[in-house]
């Protein structure tokens, strides 16, 4: 199974060498989506698990002994409403739904649990209004 | 049936029935044009659209010792400054000279800051002459500290325009944003029955000297748009197949909101203006409440192919307004997404404050001073046109 989790490292782990030990250990296979790690400073991965189900577990579980926060919400999109204009030039983008126009009222709806934050709406949005956690 | 300033005096009575071009739309449909025509006074029209043929003229009043500038950047980008001595034309779509990694503006955002008021770095250079001996000048500006700032903007308000779609292999980034290959998408952008110019079809409403709502503030049509071309095909409801018709607007920008008036980014193209335009519709005939009455089904426009990069690109074929609105469309037996990139949300809501300014007594109309010529034809630009060649 396939589990996208975002890790966050104090200092002194990002030395740890994490996805080769998950991939060693637990047979693991970590496809980085997107880091921000640099030397003594907090570090932080979003990361797609993929392996067995009770490898996942205890691959997460032996983070946790590193110090390294797992959490399993990842990033999500952020639409500045101020900056928004609802033009809706990113609904012809997305390729979930996930960003529509109401049809009654015209304005920008973001339906989250439909978001697979493939962001190409990002450089799409001629306000740049949109944006991401991380 | 009644002229202006009767209207006028309505308004100013406070008594004036004002309807936005959807009310009238919604009415005729219940009781026909004749009943609707007897009902209104005022009909008001908005778009809200990237308008990238806009500028701003700025005057920064003289210096001491006085400059007549010949180069000039705000916020590293390059005004026009080839008139008088501190006359700067600041462009929409003009880019920064030296960019800088991750932040895309251009003209277009320069002018939402200073009508925001937010304080603008200014850099420029004189010629150094006897009468005016500086070459140096480094400041910062706002909307208060400058004589003059209006925006002149020489093509906007079009009266209709195209449906952009990418029949090729690649992706196109173009002034529609990003068109995705094999008809990955389709983006239009004239809020089609909302439109002013198209409730206005032949121009017998809207002339040069029309009072309208620009950017938040008052402003007023100066001339036909650079690119007017009235003489476009168009269908037996008088409306055209294509880009035709066009405005230059005028008006203050200090009054302006940056609401209504914001610099905006096409990735890879680059920066632009999104402009609110509110144009009033007195109806003083019922022929006014006839034109205004269209629906987005009567309106069409080309679906026109990028993938060709020539003047005259292929195109699938004509599709109306209600279909665009969906949000899908059918092309050589294929669905593809459509997406608009003139905000209909917005757009309403500018024929919205354009009523309330209206029925507040706010906002009187205006006889034109003179018609928008309907005989305009259109150029093409050929490099090699024989009249020109010597033997």
């Amino acid at each position: 199974m396939k589990k996208r989790v975002t890790l966050t490292f104090p200092p002194k782990a990002v030395q740890t060498p994490v996805t080769y030990r998950l991939a060693r250990d637990f047979d693991v296979a970590a496809n980085i989506i997107r880091a921000q790690v640099a030397p003594d400073q907090v570090g932080r991965l979003v990361v797609e698990l993929a392996g067995d189900m009770d490898q996942l577990d205890a691959a997460i579980e032996w983070m946790r002994t590193q110090d390294i926060t797992v959490s399993s919400t990842g990033r999500e999109l952020i639409i500045d409403e101020e900056s928004c204009v609802h033009c809706g030039l990113c609904t012809g983008i997305c390729p979930t739904g996930a960003l529509s126009l109401d049809r009654e009222t015209f304005r920008l709806n973001f339906a989250r649990p439909l978001c697979i934050v493939c962001e190409q709406c990002i450089p799409t949005c001629p306000l740049q209004a949109i944006s991401t956690t991380l | 049936m009644q002229t202006i300033p009767e209207i006028n005096a309505k308004i100013s009575r406070h008594e004036a029935r004002v309807w936005t071009v959807e009310q009238l739309k919604a009415r005729v449909r219940e009781v026909g044009v004749t009943k609707a025509a007897g009902e209104v006074d005022v009909i008001t029209s908005g778009t809200f659209e990237p308008m990238e043929s806009s500028g701003a003229i700025i005057n920064l009043g003289p210096t001491d010792p006085p400059i007549k500038i010949r180069q000039c950047w705000l916020e590293g980008v390059l005004a026009y400054s080839g008139f008088g001595a501190v006359d700067l034309y600041l462009g929409a779509t003009q880019v920064p000279e030296e960019p800088e990694p991750g932040r895309d503006w251009g003209g277009g955002h320069v002018i939402e800051a200073l009508i925001a008021g937010r304080p603008v770095r200014l850099r420029a250079l004189g010629q150094g002459t006897d009468c005016y001996p500086r070459t140096v000048l480094e400041t910062t500006i706002s909307r208060d500290t400058i004589n003059q700032f209006y925006l002149y903007n020489p093509r906007n308000a079009y009266q209709n325009f195209l449906v952009g779609v990418n029949g090729g292999e690649k992706t196109l980034y173009t002034y529609l944003g990003p068109l995705q290959p094999n008809l990955g998408n389709a983006v239009y952008s004239n809020p089609g029955a909302l439109s002013p110019l198209l409730n206005d079809p032949d121009l017998e409403s809207v002339g040069i000297g029309t009072r309208i709502f620009l950017g938040g503030g008052v402003g007023y049509v100066a001339w036909e748009g650079t690119q007017h071309f009235p003489l476009q095909k168009r269908l037996p409801n008088h409306t055209p197949l294509g880009p035709a018709a066009t405005l230059a607007l005028v008006g203050d920008a200090r009054q302006m909101s940056s609401k209504w008036v914001r610099g905006c980014y096409f990735r890879q193209y680059g920066p632009s203006l999104m402009l609110g335009v509110g144009i009033p519709f007195p109806v003083t005939q019922e022929a006014v409440v006839a034109h205004c009455a269209v629906e987005d089904e009567d309106l069409v426009a080309p679906v026109v192919d990028f993938s060709i990069p020539r003047r005259v690109r292929p195109t699938f074929g004509m599709v109306n307004y209600a279909q665009l609105k969906s949000g899908s469309l059918t092309i050589d037996g294929k669905k593809v997404r459509v997406a608009p990139l003139a905000s209909l949300y917005f757009s309403r809501q500018v024929a919205e404050e354009l009523k309330a300014w209206i029925e507040q007594g706010k906002f009187l109309l205006t006889e034109p001073v003179a018609p928008l010529p309907r005989d305009r034809n259109f150029i093409a630009q050929e490099p090699w046109s024989p009249t020109y060649t010597t033997s």
